[in-house]
């Protein structure tokens, strides 16, 4: 191929990466303009991953392979780059300190001002105006876990860039957007808009395809560790990307709304009250998928804690199948025929050190045949297996350690737990987070599975889209109440954003300040 | 080339682990059976005897239950390190009321076990109801303990007890110390419950993540509680059979056993089930401890050794444990990495 005339802002060739075997990457070429946002693509799996952790320094490619940033060699051998070359990452985990402020979380990477005497205003007026260049103005001193998401985005971002000057900056956002809903995540793209137009690039990395339609000048696609294609977005639909992506017809895709409801209720919520929850009521009936959403803090990121008394709750009261479920808890909760995935899935849905064996049996333990209980090794493994092969859980070793598990895999043993201890109604928490559009089909397929056999499912999303197109029903929270309940002809992504929005419109302009 | 040579080596890989990992496994196995070698050749006349061994067993057999006693809240993730104390405190209870108050031994040892179990109700109440960080509500309950053996024994030497009393730890059977048989038995016994029954897995799941455990509908409050009750009754047995075993206390008793039992339980999580705390695991490092310094003081007859060797011995423990936990995590890593990619 020939030379590009201008000099890429980052140009990647010849790259492979073999692991144990398996071919990660397999000869692939990236190229990033000055001044683009170029995303990147791919199911989980594909070798976005690994292409990002190669130009991290996390793996050494193969050899072979050639790096450049604006024309100067970037040695590729597993070790991060040095601070002067103009690449930086953002990854999901921002990596900011949420008790400090704005001052110490940019001064603890970048330096402060003061060398033998740290003076509180004169550091807070640096940040201040280093801030202001962007048009971010927040007090620096409270604690940034208080700010909103999209902020602390925006400040991990300014706080890798602080020492690269725009026109030679590679910023390679790793799915840090992942956790933001999609107002705030507009919030974002008007910074990362702010740095393409002072020259810098950005490689953008993301599940969410309406991102890349519309932020992104051009996207890299890849498959099987192989690049498909580099494309202007300008032209493509969304059924384009998913094409590219998956390598198939879009109408296989998506699960038809066909409506499986039926006259029983199975889950009776009444004036559930706790967190942001103000008054929410609701049902779910046999056989049904209801979702709820919202925007964040109207209260549909606990509700269904609050529903499973996994949380403390002010006021409200939960029937299961027509049964009052006393007291509020979890353990009370299960045996009245709830199971819950939370969407904390490191810290709250399963023990990361345990085998999957152990995590599947959890909920309902094996005591064995005699007279007194025996929890054998062999036994559970038995039955854990039957789960694993039924699920397709990779490995299928019920003595793997949950932790060596990918995401898609490790939500598969938290829906095997529960479907081996059997539910009447299922309550999900965001079950496609971080799970890309390859791998979703599976977790709705076990969706509709669950229904069929008469559960019903109580799912919340901050991905309207998954919403609009999985859900029977679609309850949006606003501040936390129900602001409406969709179904039917009005359940589309802009009826539910446009009820979300309906009370919070105009506090969102204002954080954007 | 260095990674033209991995993928060559990839395929052997899965089988050259599997003898690693058992030795990882029961590496105290061979070093306890290294120790005992090595002092055999050095000192065969006064090591290999059976006063030896059975010396080792008995005298470990108190600090046994005690790490048991300690175990159990470290499974569910709490210390209690209150457990040394209450051996002392429980050892002056049942002597105070045989030798002060002329209660019946039947009835001081039934006292005694509702004094532990008392004792670990308020652990379990400040820890599981309350929410105190267990190392803090336990060390406030060792100094009550504490000052509980000087209120009742006036700085004074308790005893001698009666006979009676005295003859529960006596003699042998089967020619092992009748000592030795009842920590075997209450071995085996948490041994059942904590490994081997849906209770002791619940308990363990408190350890490994209390929150995801509470969410998978483990009753967390009333388990830590159980927890720390086993570990009060535990220890106030350990306090009994102490006191039979040196026929009158002091008022100082108790505290030594804390550093031993909390070595071998660290210790413990390197062995048979690595990176977890476990019952065989624990035992097998206290008897390795214990051979290992018998040995030292018939070599060299000093008794500061003791000490040194536990404190050395808790140090590598729990480094070794990191450092085994390190590792596997970053075989982890290695192959989930080769997975997703």
């Amino acid at each position: 191929m020939a030379a590009a005339e201008t000099t890429a802002a980052l140009r990647v060739e010849h790259l492979s990466k073999v692991f144990e075997g398996q071919s990660a990457l397999d000869d692939v070429e990236f190229e990033v303009r000055p001044g683009e946002i170029h995303a990147l693509l791919g199911q989980n799996g594909c070798g976005k991953s690994t292409l990002i952790k190669v130009l991290a320094g996390y793996h050494r490619p193969e050899p072979g392979a050639t790096c450049t940033l604006f024309g100067e060699p970037l040695e590729l051998h597993g070790t991060p780059p040095p601070a002067s070359a103009p690449i930086r990452f953002i990854h999901q985990d921002l990596g900011l300190l949420a008790e400090l402020g704005a001052v110490d979380n940019l001064a603890l990477t970048s330096g402060y001002q003061g060398h033998w005497w740290l003076g509180d205003r004169r550091e807070a007026r640096a940040t201040r105006e280093y801030l202001r260049q962007y048009g971010i103005e927040i007090d620096v001193n409270v604690p940034i876990g208080t700010l909103s998401v999209a902020t602390q985005a925006m400040l991990a971002i300014l706080r890798a860039i602080k020492d690269v000057p725009a026109e030679r900056l590679v910023l390679v956002v790793d799915e840090a957007t992942a956790a933001l809903p999609n107002e705030e995540i507009k919030i974002v793209f008007e910074l990362l808009r702010e740095l393409r137009q002072r020259g810098g690039s950005v490689v953008y990395v993301t599940h969410r395809l309406s991102e890349v339609l519309e932020i992104a000048d051009r996207v890299t696609v890849l498959r099987d560790g192989r690049k498909v294609d580099t494309r202007p977005v300008a032209g493509l639909s969304h059924d384009d990307l998913v094409r590219l992506i998956i390598g198939r017809p879009v109408e296989a895709f998506y699960a038809t709304g066909e409506t499986h409801r039926e006259k029983e209720v199975v889950l009776q919520v009444e004036g559930i009250a706790g967190g942001a929850c103000e008054d929410v009521s609701l049902e779910v009936h046999r056989g049904e998928v209801v979702g709820v959403t919202g925007l964040v803090g109207s209260g549909y990121e606990s509700l269904l804690r609050l529903i499973f008394g996994g949380e403390e709750r002010r006021a409200g009261s939960v029937r299961v199948a027509g049964e009052l479920v006393e007291p509020a808890k979890p353990w009370t909760s299960i045996k009245a025929g709830l199971a819950f995935a939370p969407g904390d899935r490191k810290r709250l849905s399963a023990m990361q050190a345990w085998s999957l064996a152990e995590n599947i049996t959890l909920p309902k333990l094996p005591a064995g045949g005699g007279p007194l209980p025996w929890l054998g090794d062999r036994g559970e493994r038995r039955d854990a297996q039957a789960w694993i092969d039924q699920l397709a859980i990779e490995p299928r070793n019920p003595a793997a350690p949950l932790s060596s598990l990918s995401g898609g895999n490790q939500q598969r043993v938290v829906i095997a737990r529960w479907l081996r201890c059997g539910f009447t109604v299922l309550l999900l928490e965001d079950p496609t987070q971080g799970v890309d559009v390859g791998a979703k089909p599976a977790i709705y397929e076990a969706l509709a599975a669950a229904t069929e056999g008469g559960a019903g499912v109580l799912m919340s999303t901050s991905d309207i889209e998954e919403a609009a197109a999985v859900c029977d029903r679609v309850v949006v929270l606003v501040d936390g109440r129900v602001g409406a309940v969709l179904e039917g002809s009005q359940q589309t992504t802009d009826r539910i954003m446009a009820t979300a929005l309906s009370a919070k419109a105009n506090d969102l302009i204002g954080a954007s300040e | 080339m260095n990674t033209v040579t991995a993928e060559e080596k990839a395929p052997p890989a899965p089988r050259r682990r599997l003898p690693d990992l058992q030795l990882a496994r029961f590496s105290g196995l061979y070093l306890w059976a290294a120790i005992i070698v090595v002092f055999a050749i050095a000192i065969p006349d006064s090591f290999l005897t059976s006063t030896t061994a059975k010396s080792i067993a008995s005298d470990q057999s108190i600090t046994a239950i005690v790490a048991l006693a300690a175990l159990i809240p470290l499974a569910c993730g709490c210390f209690d390190i209150s457990v040394a104390q209450l051996v002392g405190t429980s050892a002056v209870v049942a002597g105070s009321l045989m030798s002060k108050s002329g209660v019946s031994p039947e009835l001081a040892i039934a006292i005694t076990l509702l004094f532990g179990l008392a004792v670990g109700l308020i652990n379990g109440i400040v820890v599981a109801r309350i929410g105190v960080d267990s190392l803090v509500a336990t060390l406030g309950m060792s100094s009550i303990l504490l000052a509980l053996s000087g209120l009742l024994t006036k700085y004074q030497f308790v005893g001698p007890f009666p006979d009676s009393f005295k003859s529960i730890v006596s003699g042998d059977l089967v020619g092992i110390p009748v000592i030795t048989v009842y920590m075997a038995v209450v071995a085996l016994i948490v041994w059942y419950l904590l490994e081997h029954t849906p209770l002791g897995r619940r308990v363990f799941a408190i350890g490994a993540g209390e929150d995801a455990a509470r969410l998978a509908g483990v009753r967390t409050g009333r388990l830590k509680m159980g927890a720390f009750l086993a570990s009060g009754l535990l220890s106030s047995v350990a306090g009994l059979l102490l006191a039979a075993k040196i026929g009158q206390v002091g008022p100082t008793v108790g505290p030594e056993y804390l550093l031993p039992a909390f070595a071998a339980c660290f210790l413990g999580t390197t062995q048979i089930k690595p990176g977890r705390f476990n019952v065989l695991g624990t035992l097998l490092a206290l008897y390795l401890l214990a051979t290992g310094v018998t040995g030292l003081q018939l070599i060299g007859g000093e008794l500061w050794i003791t000490d040194l060797f536990n404190g050395v011995a808790l140090i590598i423990a729990v480094s070794a444990s990191i450092l085994a936990a390190k590792r596997k995590s970053r075989r982890q890593k290695r192959v989930a990495a080769a997975r997703a990619s």
